[in-house]
């Protein structure tokens, strides 16, 4: 017989009278709702991007016109900038002849969002100081400044080596591989193409020629398949009699050449496709720091409070399309 | 009349929400102007009810409240908060680049050899001393470049001194081999190319050593200098035993050649800019200099100080409280004047008046 106990009081068997007290706990939850700690995962990366010159190669098309490699990699930078949470932090340097040179060292992405988007911006393949590109020592030189900072490494690079690598191969590493994880990213397009040539003012003058560009590394021993070569003479030619010749004029991203630095170094290696999904390969390949976040839960009592709210007034704006039965 | 926009752009500007799309349900905040939180009632005839102008008031203020309720809910639900604001104060201070010798002889300590023991090297001394004199000036904007074999700019003007510390923090790594300082300085004046402020502009080179100026840079500096008046400083960190900026050598020996450091400075003195150099030979004098260009560059300038975002949804969920609290006291308020008649008619076997749900 509680239901006649409730009849007696007539405002507790009122559905409204319910909806309303509900709302007004819901709301005084709300205002006493604790911040939640959730941890995000930021990350501390140093990026590396190639400014030698064979990054000047226009294979690359934005927005329809032709962009050379080094345009492209500012921008998948600019776009992995914008992609990092609040909290990472990003260091940037440059490589050009055998050095990775640092220009500043990870600061907090978000709160220096512009003037670190500026820096990427400004980069140039004039502040290069040498024509050289010894791309494994450039990432070795990376590896190890990435290690003194605690910081992951991105490496961007097409993997031109100029000169190019001796018979022996690579040189060797004399770090730790994998203490350092990062990524090598891949610069370029896989179909050879002409090297832009500048004079010393900066004006474009044509393109490299075959016999502009070392072809052949000559220092070290002699490759195995030179007494096959014409002319050979173990004493006055040891890599045979005919100057070099080859394709070291042209560029291509050497996938290969960076596949093997990436294993002797135990970074990971990709290929810079669209833009957006250097972000996800960097976010797949780098360590996570994780950083707490507050997060405020006043939002779930809130959201009741707005459903009895409603509820209640939308009941009743439905019903008073009825109308009250007369007498 | 320049006063009403900015007025208006201070009242209904910087304000935000996180999730627009929540504001859709703005239109909830209409029902209450449909219905009530209250019991219908039949009344036989709308004459016998007195017009009293205080219940259409508490009528009124009630579906007032109802909306409030509502309305203040959906706003906080979708995170409303006034954005971080930036106001542009005046203070003193500058718009400075530095411009930071990255050569490799920097890596030595002033003795001029590899530092040893306690030895600082002097581009450890230059970091440390740099970094406090940016802590020291709040207000600056400053932008970054580096020069060496070649000249690299590394960060355009900013107000943010987190990153200008993180490009100072660099300057002790190993440097290149050589010091074009005549390119590094064309390029620290680019750096206030797209600054149209009436800010006191100042470049700040710190350097250990010089090099020859090509007689086309020269030219270029000139054009440059010119073009943007800046106040310039060299800090030079001069080792010992090299020869000082302001020692005149022997006649004959005074070549651009045998004294490059000399040179630059008698260059930068014929720029037709104010231009004071410090020769700092130990620490301390760098110390001492970097003081003295703190109290030079105490211009007015106008800077921008940041009002952090304030979060707005605890104020109107509160203020959704205080309107759901009225709406309830007025429901607890609430008298059923209907519902003795309806208990009369029911005692006389009438079926009870339907109510609306």
């Amino acid at each position: 017989m509680r239901r006649r106990a409730l009849a007696s009081h007539p405002r507790l068997r009122d559905a409204r009278f319910w909806l309303l007290a509900v709302a007004l706990l819901a709301l005084a939850a709300a205002l006493a709702a604790p911040r939640m700690e959730l941890t995000r995962s930021a990350r501390d990366l140093v990026l590396v991007i190639d400014v030698t010159g064979s990054m000047n190669v226009r294979d690359y098309r934005i927005d329809g016109t032709p962009a050379s490699r080094l345009a492209e990699a500012k921008r998948a930078a600019r776009a992995l900038l914008a992609a990092l949470p609040c909290e990472s932090r990003l260091g940037l340097g440059i490589f050009t002849e055998r050095r990775s040179f640092l220009l500043f060292e990870p600061a907090e992405v978000c709160e220096n969002f512009a003037a670190i988007d500026g820096s990427i911006e400004g980069l140039d393949w004039r502040m290069a100081w040498e024509g050289d590109s010894y791309v494994a020592r450039g990432v070795h030189a990376a590896l190890a400044m990435a290690a003194d900072l605690k910081a992951d490494l991105v490496f961007l690079t097409d993997g031109h080596e100029a000169p190019p690598l001796p018979g022996s191969g690579l040189p060797a590493f004399d770090g730790e591989p994998g203490k350092v994880s990062g990524l090598l990213v891949g610069v370029g397009g896989s179909e050879p193409a002409p090297i832009p040539k500048f004079d010393e003012d900066g004006r474009e003058i044509g393109f490299y020629g075959e016999q502009d560009v070392p072809q052949e590394n000559r220092s070290g021993p002699p490759p195995a398949d030179a007494p096959s070569r014409a002319g050979w003479n173990p004493r006055n030619a040891p890599w045979g009699g005919d100057p070099a010749s080859g394709t070291e004029h042209l560029s291509a991203m050497r996938e290969e050449h960076l596949r093997a630095l990436a294993a002797q170094t135990g970074l990971g290696f990709t290929r810079l496709g669209d833009p957006s999904a250097l972000a996800t390969a960097v976010e797949a390949g780098t360590r996570v720091r994780p950083v707490s976040v507050r997060v405020d839960t006043a939002p779930v009592p809130a959201a009741l409070a707005l459903l009895c709210l409603a509820t209640l007034f939308a009941a009743g704006a439905l019903a008073s399309r009825r109308a009250i039965p007369a007498h | 009349m320049s006063e009403l926009p900015a007025f208006w752009a201070r009242l209904f500007g910087g304000w935000g929400v996180d999730h627009p799309f929540v504001l859709m349900l703005l239109a909830l905040a209409l029902l209450p102007l449909f219905a009530t939180a209250f019991r219908r009632r039949p009344v036989p005839a709308l004459v016998l009810v007195p017009d009293d102008v205080t219940s259409r008031a508490v009528g009124w203020l009630l579906r007032a409240a109802g909306m409030l309720a509502l309305a203040a809910l959906v706003l906080g639900l979708a995170g409303l908060h006034r954005r971080e604001q930036s106001i542009q104060r005046v203070g003193t201070g500058a718009h400075l680049v530095l411009l930071l010798d990255r050569s490799s002889s920097m890596d030595n300590s002033f003795a001029g050899r590899a530092p040893a023991g306690d030895q600082e090297s002097k581009s450890t001394a230059a970091r440390r001393l740099l970094g406090d004199f940016v802590a020291r000036r709040p207000h600056d904007r400053i932008g970054v470049s580096a020069f060496s074999t070649s000249p690299m700019p590394v960060l355009p003007l900013t107000d943010h001194h987190d990153v200008v510390q993180a490009a100072i923090a660099a300057i002790d790594r190993p440097g290149l081999a050589f010091t074009d300082v005549g390119r590094g300085l064309a390029l620290a004046l680019a750096g206030f190319a797209g600054d149209t402020t009436d800010a006191s502009r100042a470049v700040l080179l710190v350097s250990d050593g010089a090099a020859l100026i090509d007689r086309r840079v020269q030219e270029a500096l000139r054009d440059a200098a010119a073009r943007t008046p800046v106040h310039l400083y060299w800090l030079f960190l001069r080792s010992r035993g090299s020869p000082g900026i302001f020692d005149v050598p022997p006649p004959g020996e005074d070549t651009p050649q045998a004294n490059p450091e000399r040179h630059l400075h008698l260059f930068l003195q014929s720029l037709g800019v104010p231009y004071r150099a410090f020769e700092a030979t130990s620490p301390e004098a760098v110390a001492q200099a970097i003081a003295d260009i703190d109290r030079q560059e105490t211009r007015p300038i106008r800077y921008i100080e940041r009002v952090p975002r304030r979060d707005l949804a605890r104020m109107a969920f509160a203020i959704a409280a205080v309107a759901v609290g009225l709406l309830l006291l007025a429901k607890l308020a609430e008298r059923d004047l209907a519902s003795h008649a309806a208990a009369v008619r029911a005692q006389g076997g009438r079926a009870p008046v339907r109510e609306a749900a």
